[in-house]
């Protein structure tokens, strides 16, 4: 991820930028003549030649020899005049891929300042409480886990019964079919039982009782008898404890934020009709 | 905020022991985290060793918009936007990433993207900048021009501006840092340090991945190694080594696409000709524990044409089988033996009986090498090898080709693989060491669970007990070693379970290998265990195939076949103790639809006979070893 300097020198070095946004600063600021598709006077001072300079030594990481820089400025002044001649002919206008380089440029622009930013306290408290489960440590199980078969209606059946003439503190009577399965797990989180035996496995043991048997619990692999021995619920997120994901989500939207509300903003300027053929 | 990140930086710097301490990872907020290692690894992990994204040359110039962090969040199980706007999510999070961006020009078409225009001098530069700004598809097509002239040498000079390079690369690379190190959360999801070194000769792949075990600290002091300058195996470990000596941190390096390197990945000579030297084979065997068996481009276990008795050989090789990797060098058959894994352990014995020492005592693992940022390997969620094949129509049938020449196409890419690793914790360290013994396996995408102990007493009885302490202590688990000195055979335990949420299994096999006394190399692919084994009994040596439930209308199939677990003691009954011989797994899934059978019901394509519709995903053990005491 580039930092916001990268970015800004990035975006300067984008032609299209260099000749709207970076020329008309030399041109307002420097030579207090404003960007004008009409104005028909090229002016190379020291300000114009400084950048052309500059930017060579960006890119090649040394000064241009004085060929170079004759060659550079008639570049310019041809670029200038080819750039001119084509705003008066309106060659922008209905040029896609100008439309759309200058589209990303702006989008970079208004991404660039967020990036950059520092998120308060406040603000990331303010993001961990609109969601505070996303943040949340997981419950953890520690449990016992029997697999007895692949999932048939039979073998359900036989389970439901045997679940029901289960005595208080043993396990239901039906034998257990050797696997590469754990047979316990101490402390583990959905997470971890979903990514041992799927979503749905994880999910029933995190409505199941704890305490006893129950059963049966359907996997990937088929059914399973559960006893959860001690279920510890994890305290509400704080900060402290979670700041590196909360700010990476905050920095991740602000990004995405910052581009729309410069969208919404431009757009407040704007009248959009839209007609729709009757 | 990068005034603040060297602040935390210096902060960690100066805490003395935490740096550099994978297990203790200072957050933001000031607080440690420890992670504790388990007596043994109790629950495999899953992840990604190679993954592309906007910063390598040629995954921006195809077109990827998404850098390291959408990488990172979409492996972590959140939703991104694709390049193309699709959004992608993964069904279930991965265990840990390595983003492995080319060295060679790291974010370099991307700066030429940048760059001002009228600072580019070089004609051909300027051509291919005008194409990458016309759209995806000239940006493409610049890419296969640059790719292709990259093969021939035929790069403009202008482009290979070292210090210019070395610069943008520091650049990019210390951004990456900062990045990694955000989205690592030991514990819980590890973010590795990584770059691939992209070492190709005339279109010939040698290409490896290389993975630090350490913190920003130490990886901040290197930068990516550049192959365009440095262009030999040798290079690469001489970087190694200085790295480990600097900093007393560790590395190793993955090779991949031995499919396409034209017979070059594991030659019996010396690189270049001449016999091996031993010193070559140890420095080789000591940085590379592990290769990636399967990935998009293909499959390198192994090739029917050396494995003929084999039926299951040849998965994902069609497309792969013709040509190097771009394409400018046509493969003959006697190339093959250089590039297939299974031969490359069998050559590997065979050196070790010749000079005592094995180039290739490697373990086995898979990953994408996506070039979208997004590591799918899910068929029905694929998105491509780069981002002019994220899900679109044509995608199946769009003729494929690195360079300019013919021969591949988009269904030729396989939606595979994944890394499984037996490691102690999720963290860094414990990843990395696992590697480094070889507890790893590779698949091509389903999560099956695999476990594999070889010893000398393991029986039937074992399995009724708590066997993974047992093949522990009694034993070595996959990548480990079996030396002579016990009375009778090895006996292995192999158990596999079915990805929870996938397809039921066909059968586990164990692939042997070994070489006689006079240097023949052998093979045999042994049914252990499959499922129904009352109606499905053994003609001619061979178990009888599974069934197949697909319906490629619907791409859909059903679990009314197969097993969704598989487990056994087996005894080699050919075992010869003065024979050198490896063993690994092979668990065979029962059919399933494959990628473009997603694409043709979604898109409703009528798809020509040739492409693949369906196939038997599987996953690879790392081998365990037999060397005999006096061979």
């Amino acid at each position: 991820m580039p930092s916001s300097r990268d970015l800004a020198v990035a975006v300067l070095r984008e032609p299209l930028v260099h000749f709207l946004v970076a020329g008309a600063l030399v041109f307002l600021v420097l030579s207090g003549r404003p960007p004008n598709a009409t104005e028909r006077r090229i002016v190379v001072d020291e300000p114009v030649l400084e950048s052309i300079f500059n930017r060579y030594v960006q890119s090649f990481h040394r000064p241009p020899t004085p060929e170079e820089i004759d060659g550079l400025v008639q570049d310019y002044i041809r670029s200038e005049v080819y750039y001119r001649e084509a705003l008066r002919l309106g060659l922008d206008r209905d040029d896609e891929v100008v439309k759309k380089r200058m589209r990303n440029k702006m989008l970079a622009l208004s991404g660039a300042d967020a990036e950059a930013a520092q998120p308060s306290d406040a603000e990331l408290q303010a993001l961990l409480d609109k969601n505070p489960a996303r943040y949340a440590a997981p419950p953890r199980f520690t449990l016992q886990q029997r697999y007895i078969g692949a999932d048939t209606p039979a073998l359900r059946a036989a389970a439901k019964a045997a679940i029901a003439a289960a005595k208080p503190g043993l396990a239901p009577a039906l034998p257990t079919v050797t696997s590469a399965m754990p047979d316990r797990f101490d402390d583990a989180s959905p997470s971890d039982l979903a990514a041992e035996f799927g979503d749905d496995f994880a999910d029933s043991v995190s409505n199941a009782p704890v305490g006893r048997w129950t059963g049966p619990i359907v996997s990937g692999f088929g059914l399973h008898f559960v006893k959860i021995e001690r279920l510890k619920k994890a305290p509400p997120p704080r900060l402290e404890d979670v700041r590196q994901s909360v700010e990476n989500d905050w920095r991740f939207a602000a990004v995405r934020k910052a581009e729309d509300a410069s969208f919404k903003s431009m757009l407040r300027g704007y009248d959009v009709v839209i007609e729709r053929p009757r | 905020m990068r005034r603040r990140l060297m602040v935390a930086a210096l902060l960690l710097g100066t805490s003395g022991l935490l740096a550099g301490c994978d297990q203790l990872k200072k957050v933001a907020g000031g607080k440690d985290v420890v992670v504790k290692e388990t007596e043994f690894p109790e629950r495999v992990l899953w992840g990604d060793t190679h993954l592309h994204t906007a910063n390598s040359v040629d995954a921006f110039g195809f077109g990827v918009r998404l850098g390291p962090e959408e990488a990172l969040r979409f492996a972590r199980g959140e939703e991104v936007t694709s390049t193309t706007g699709l959004k992608a999510k993964l069904p279930r999070p991965l265990d840990f990433l390595v983003v492995t961006d080319h060295a060679e020009g790291l974010g370099a078409t991307k700066a030429l993207y940048d760059a001002p225009r009228l600072l580019i001098r070089d004609e051909t530069m300027l051509r291919w900048y005008d194409m990458m700004h016309e759209g995806p598809a000239g940006s493409q097509r610049a890419m296969a021009e640059i790719l292709d002239a990259r093969g021939r040498n035929a790069l403009p000079k202008a482009m290979l501006n070292q210090d210019g390079t070395a610069e943008r690369t520091k650049s990019v690379w210390n951004s990456n840092i900062d990045t990694v190190e955000r989205y690592n959360e030991p514990g819980k999801f590890t973010a590795f340090f990584g770059f691939e070194y992209t070492l190709m000769q005339g279109g010939n792949n040698l290409h490896r991945n290389i993975i630090f075990r350490d913190g920003p600290d130490r990886v901040r002091t290197v930068v990516p190694l550049d192959p365009t300058y440095k262009t030999t195996t040798d290079e690469i470990w001489n970087y190694m080594e200085a790295y480990e000596k600097a900093t007393g941190g560790r590395v190793l390096a993955i090779p991949h696409n031995s499919n396409l390197s034209n017979g070059l990945m594991f030659e019996l000579t010396q690189p270049g000709g001449g016999p091996m030297t031993a010193a070559y084979a140890k420095r080789r065997a000591q940085h590379e524990p592990v290769v990636e068996i399967t990935q998009i481009k293909g499959d390198s276990e192994a090739h029917p044409f050396l494995s003929p008795n084999d039926e299951f050989a040849g998965f994902g090789v069609a497309g792969w089988e013709l040509n190097n990797l771009l394409g400018n060098q046509p493969k003959v058959p006697s190339m093959f033996a250089g590039e297939y894994v299974r031969e490359a352990l069998k050559r590997g014995l065979l050196l070790e009986q010749q000079m005592g020492v094995n180039p290739y005592k490697f373990g086995l693992i898979g990953s994408t090498d996506s070039h979208t940022a997004l590591s799918t390997a899910d068929e029905n969620q694929f998105f491509g090898k780069h981002t002019g094949n994220e899900p679109n129509p044509a995608r199946v049938m769009q003729e494929q080709n690195l360079g300019t020449r013919k021969g591949r196409f988009g269904w030729h890419y396989l939606a595979s693989g994944y890394a499984a690793v037996w490691a102690k914790a999720n963290t860094r360290a414990s990843i990395f060491d696992a590697m480094e013994r070889r507890e790893v396996y590779g698949s091509t995408g389903p999560r099956m669970t695999v476990r594999f102990f070889g010893g000398w007493d393991f029986k039937d009885a074992d399995l009724k007990g708590d066997w993974v302490r047992a093949g522990y202590r009694r034993g070595v688990p996959m990548g480990g070693e079996l030396s002579a000195g016990k009375k009778g055979a090895p006996s292995f335990i192999v158990s596999a379970l079915k990805d929870p949420i996938g397809a039921n299994l066909d059968r586990v096999q164990i692939v042997k290998g070994w070489v006689t006394k006079a240097g023949k190399l052998q093979e045999k692919v042994f049914d252990v265990v499959w499922s129904d084994p009352d109606k499905r009994k053994p003609t001619g040596g061979k178990v009888p195939a599974v069934g197949d439930t697909v319906n490629v209308a619907t791409a859909s199939y059903t679990n009314s076949i197969g097993a969704p677990t598989l487990a056994k003691v087996w005894t080699d009954p050919e075992f010869d103790p003065s024979v050198r011989a490896f063993y690994y797994v092979r668990v065979l899934e029962i059919p399933t639809p494959s990628w473009p059978a997603f694409d043709a019901v979604r898109y409703k394509l009528k798809l020509p006979p040739e492409v693949r519709v369906k196939q038997q995903e599987r996953a690879y053990t790392s081998p365990i070893w037999y060397t005999p005491t006096k061979a």
